[in-house]
């Protein structure tokens, strides 16, 4: 009886610690990420280089999927309404469902599994490499150099390429439905626009933001409990990314929550 | 208090900034040979990147290791992999040079000549320089003196 017990209290206390150490971190890379004084030439450059690997080198392969999924997905979503005699909500569950929900985790996702991943390797190798070590003895703060630039990048990257596959969903999907249903630029522009609110677009950005944020700063600090040994690489990477997915959910719970109250 | 006695016995140099050439402070393996060099001043001085490179591609010019300057680490070759991070050591601003187990990362080479030269080729650069290695590598440098 005593040892379940033992178990329960021992995981728990040990989940407790390691989310107040993710807080602690996440409250010294905030502070660092707000002073004007981390970006000097070398985080500029690195942030600079951080982006065009998140968000431009992404481009192609993101519009793409962006067109696709939108033409597709706004037709049947409109021959669906359509058959059920709603077709006048069309821009209401296009707001509700594209812009403030599909986006950020469709976006999110992409970057997870393209970018995460790659910071949690990068961060552990140079772990195993000492090459945090070569940081250190040049006086060099990893915080400001290493972790600021990925996780504003993290940030600017989901936002962004949020608002960009909508605004590529939302414009597909008008196409196909004029080209297929014959639907004016009018109405279509006016249903939308008669269902945007703005504290569901706050709600959205302040979503991108959180998610940018814990997609680049959990993988950093799992890369970071890689011991000495190569074997360490890839048991860092597999506890970040089912941690990632732990926070996307979290988050997405945590949105949709604020939304309904 | 007595850490600050303590500090305050040192030899001045001591309290000087260090610039490491050692196999334990490696090159970073995702920047090219150039960004190694001028991260120092980049980070410490804010030197703009164009500038920076400017003085990197002058300082591997010294070397004739022009061509490096967009390679990185893996693909270096010992002595390339050596004058690179006495460079990068040389960036830290009025420094005293500290060399450790040089033929840890010259390991093909019998004596120091190799080593002296690239001293040699950036003695402009830093202070004083400081070499520490095992006593059984006495005989490499001892070849180059005659002694």
């Amino acid at each position: 009886m005593v040892e379940p017990i033992q178990y329960i209290g021992r995981k728990t206390i040990g989940i407790c610690s390691a989310f107040s150490e993710m807080l602690v971190f996440s409250s010294r890379v905030l502070t660092r990420a707000l002073k004007r004084k981390t970006y000097n030439s070398a985080t500029k450059m690195v942030l600079i280089n951080q982006l065009y690997f998140t968000s431009v080198q992404v481009l192609p392969l993101f519009l793409l999927i962006s067109v696709i999924f939108g033409s597709l997905l706004v037709g049947s979503v409109f021959q669906a309404i359509k058959n059920l005699g709603l077709a006048e909500y069309l821009g209401k569950i296009l707001m509700g469902s594209v812009v403030t929900e599909l986006s950020p985790f469709v976006t999110v996702m992409l970057i997870t599994l393209r970018s995460s991943s790659a910071i949690n390797t990068e961060i552990a190798v140079m772990k195993v490499n000492k090459e945090l070590k070569t940081l250190e003895a040049f006086q060099i703060d990893v915080i400001d150099y290493l972790f600021v630039p990925r996780v504003v990048s993290g940030i600017l990257s989901v936002v962004f390429l949020s608002a960009l596959f909508s605004i590529a969903v939302l414009s597909s999907g008008f196409l196909f439905l004029n080209l297929v249903f014959g639907m004016s630029a009018d109405v279509y522009a006016g249903d939308l626009l008669n269902s945007a609110s703005f504290s569901d677009i706050l709600i959205t950005l302040l979503k991108c933001v959180t998610f940018g944020f814990f997609i680049t700063l959990i993988p950093i600090r799992q890369g970071l409990t890689a011991s000495d040994e190569l074997t360490s690489i890839p048991v860092s990477v597999l506890k970040g990314m089912v941690n990632v997915f732990i926070a996307m959910v979290i988050i997405e719970v945590l949105s949709l929550i604020i939304r309904f109250i | 208090m007595q850490l600050q006695k303590a500090l305050r016995a040192l030899p001045q140099e001591c309290l000087q900034p260090l610039g490491l050439v050692s196999i334990d402070i490696p090159l970073i393996s995702n920047l090219d040979v150039w960004m190694n060099i001028a991260l120092i001043r980049q980070y410490h001085e804010n030197q703009p990147a164009p500038e920076a490179a400017d003085m990197v591609r002058r300082l591997l010019r010294r070397f004739n290791m022009e061509s490096v300057f967009n390679r990185r680490n893996p693909h270096l070759s010992e002595e390339e992999r050596f004058c690179v991070m006495l460079l990068r050591a040389v960036m830290v601003p009025r420094s005293v040079l500290i060399i450790e187990r040089p033929f840890e990362i010259l390991s093909s080479h019998g004596d120091s000549r190799f080593l002296h030269m690239a001293l040699s080729t950036v003695n402009d650069l830093f202070t004083k320089c400081y070499i520490f290695d095992y006593t059984w590598q006495k005989n490499k440098y001892g070849l180059f003196d005659g002694s």
